[in-house]
């Protein structure tokens, strides 16, 4: 039982940092619905190096700085040119899906390299998420940066007059939000499921997305939403676990998806955002008009 | 940029004409080519050597046009199911899921009215054909309506609905073909079950009779935005949900409409792939494939402004690019998936390029200073 539950708890930690990466370019008023696209390049290019470096932490790195860089290129697309962020998102994810496909096919199969060492089944990026979580949360609520960056997502105008420099901040924040979307689709690759295939995140990211309007833009409850997605998507691949041999393994693989609609339809009704849902960043979405 | 007495500007654009936006659409298409090129280069292949294979596979050769044709009937489907949402201002980027809903009611209604492989149907051939593109046309609109409804009625962002969508169709079928599933093939190799050769559909000039339906589509759909009350309300919804509503036009019905029509579409797509093209007859080991090759309609839907006329060339164009990227990849050494690559290259050189839609660059006298 605790085999299954640390397994979820590894599972949750790629949808934890992935959607934690989303939150923070989202609070800066950037959406970035191409995460799947980065978290590919992050995972494909993360196994690619470690498999021929035989290092994991430079297959990390490689990550972190790929999901970086193709964050810029989201950022330039829809600060600097000022277009619709989900036309750009969308680019990002199918350039992401495109090219990962073509680069990362010769190194189809398994990664065969030494297991990160685990504690008690638990991977150490289950920690690394946790601090993030916290990280995150003091950065947003305690500090004058993460006042900053919530104020180019709320009101850009003003805070532009107030003498940040909203440009500059919301171009550091997607960056930022990449490279936590590029070490989750490394965490993904080398350590949860450390098989490459083509398409072999069969939507985490979307689901990443859907959680961060799930979230409200709360750390904390992004994270225990992770756990939730992370469990069930557990759940789904060990059906025996609920009952044996009632539904196909494939029908099994369904239910995570059916799941995310559920929660997602719950957290679109009137009852759940008037509740909530105050807590959307203003400027969500728009470009910021020169004046 | 100052060339003598003149300077680059940016200005803002406040309409494309058809003529700017095609311009646009090929200079963004031919960049995107280049960029793929550097692909090539990179795999010791000489471009220049690499686009003539593709070219004259898939535009010139007895084998390649054929598949050619067929893919892009099937981009094209793919295309305006997608443009029918985008109009309303709705991103469908569930024509997988849709399709796979339409292929997996298409061969259960073949399945039930005993049109499997060696089986000799009871009933008419003609209404064997005409129920299971009629039950594709269903099972897309009945998973295009979800998002549809759950957009109009709760809001739910559509984008993450039809990609979960995508991911059950495909399990679904995959518990449909494999493993015993009821429409598994004979050879038991993961492939569905066979058509019956009675109820092959008819041919039009040798090809699938989808291809006709689908241009009569792409133009009943043109038809329907350029002349109709209902083409000028969706199209007054995407420009602003609000005003419509002010307008009269309801803001439940709009998302479902336009998603169970985009369904509907879709659905065909993957009964013209699966049921209709002469030789498949079956749910395909690769139907992933398929369900791939439908984001390029996406791009076709961008590419050509939402107006499906225009969006045929451009199917034509990207089926060509794909079926011959594959023919040559084998044939040039290149690595698998070249026809991947450019759909995400052409997707984000596209992308760039929407700025010019907005924005024009324009030499201006310099002011003399004082």
């Amino acid at each position: 039982m605790w085999e299954f539950a640390a397994r979820s708890l590894n599972a949750s930690t790629v949808f934890a940092i992935a959607a934690l990466g989303e939150l923070i370019g989202q609070r800066a008023g950037v959406l970035n619905v191409g995460i799947e696209g980065v978290m590919l390049f992050g995972a494909t290019l993360g196994f690619i190096v470690a498999k021929t470096t035989g290092s994991y932490l430079l297959g990390c790195l490689a990550a972190i700085a790929i999901g970086g860089l193709i964050a810029a290129l989201h950022a330039y697309f829809s600060i600097t040119l000022g277009g619709d962020q989900v036309v750009n998102g969308m680019g990002i994810w199918i350039l992401g899906f495109g090219l990962t496909a073509y680069v990362g096919y010769p190194y189809t199969g398994p990664l065969n390299m030494e297991r990160i060492p685990d504690l008690a089944g638990l991977s150490p990026f289950f920690f690394v998420g946790v601090v993030l979580v916290v990280l995150i949360w003091w950065m947003f609520s305690k500090t004058s940066l993460g006042l900053r960056i919530r104020s180019a997502g709320e009101n850009p105008s003003v805070t532009e007059v107030s003498g940040i420099n909203v440009t500059r901040t919301r171009y550091l924040s997607v960056i930022a939000s990449g490279m936590l979307m590029g070490l989750a689709g490394a965490i993904y690759s080398l350590n949860y499921n450390p098989v490459w295939s083509v398409n072999f995140l069969l939507g985490w990211g979307f689901i990443a997305l859907a959680l961060v309007f799930f979230s409200m833009w709360n750390p904390f409850i992004l994270f225990g939403g992770s756990i939730l997605f992370g469990t069930l998507w557990q759940l789904s691949l060990n059906p025996q676990l609920v009952m044996e041999s009632v539904l196909s393994r494939y029908i099994w693989r369904t239910v995570p998806f059916v799941i995310t609609i559920a929660v997602l339809v719950l957290m679109s009704t009137r009852w759940f955002s008037s509740r909530w849902g105050a807590a959307k960043p203003e400027a969500l979405g728009l470009p910021r008009e020169e004046e | 940029m100052r060339l003598g007495g003149y300077q680059l500007k940016l200005e803002k654009k406040i309409r494309v004409t058809a003529w700017e936006a095609t311009a646009i659409s090929l200079l963004a298409i031919l960049i995107g080519l280049a960029l793929v090129g550097l692909i090539f280069l990179q795999a010791k292949v000489n471009p220049l050597t690499g686009y003539k294979a593709i070219f004259s596979y898939a535009f010139a050769n007895k084998f390649g046009l054929p598949l050619t044709v067929n893919r892009s009937i099937f981009i094209l489907l793919c295309t305006c199911a997608f443009i029918l949402p985008m109009k309303a201002g709705l991103w469908n980027i569930g024509m997988a899921g849709q399709l796979y809903g339409g292929a997996l009611a298409a061969f259960g209604v073949a399945l039930a009215l005993g049109a499997k492989g060696s089986q000799t149907p009871t009933l008419a051939p003609g209404l064997i054909i005409t129920l299971m593109m009629l039950a594709a046309i269903l099972g897309g609109a009945v998973i295009g309506a979800i998002p549809g409804f759950l957009k109009g009625r709760f809001n739910t962002n559509e984008i993450v609905v039809t990609m979960m969508l995508n991911s059950i169709g495909f399990w679904l079928i995959a518990y449909g073909i494999k493993e015993g599933g009821p429409f598994m093939g004979g050879g038991g190799e993961g492939e569905g079950f066979k058509l019956a050769e009675s109820v092959f559909p008819p041919k039009v000039l040798g090809g699938a009779f989808t291809i006709p339906l689908a241009l009569g589509v792409a133009v009943l759909l043109y038809l329907m935005f350029a002349r109709t009350t209902l083409g000028y309300q969706i199209k007054a919804f995407g420009q602003s949900p609000s005003a419509a509503k002010y307008a009269g036009i309801s803001s439940q019905n709009v998302p479902l409409l336009v998603f169970i029509l985009g369904g509907m579409i879709a659905g065909l797509a993957g009964y013209h792939y699966f049921a209709a093209v002469p030789g498949v007859y079956k749910i395909p080991l690769n139907y992933g494939d398929f369900g791939d090759l439908s984001f390029y309609g996406i791009i076709c839907g961008l590419i050509s402004q939402g107006n499906p006329v225009t969006a045929v060339p451009f199917a034509l164009l990207f089926g060509g690019l794909t079926n011959g990227g594959r023919f040559v990849q084998g044939q040039l050494q290149l690595g698998y998936g070249i026809d991947y690559a450019l759909l995400g290259v052409l997707m984000i050189t596209l992308v760039a390029f929407q700025f010019f839609y907005r924005n024009t660059l324009v030499w201006k006298k310099m002011e003399r200073e004082p």
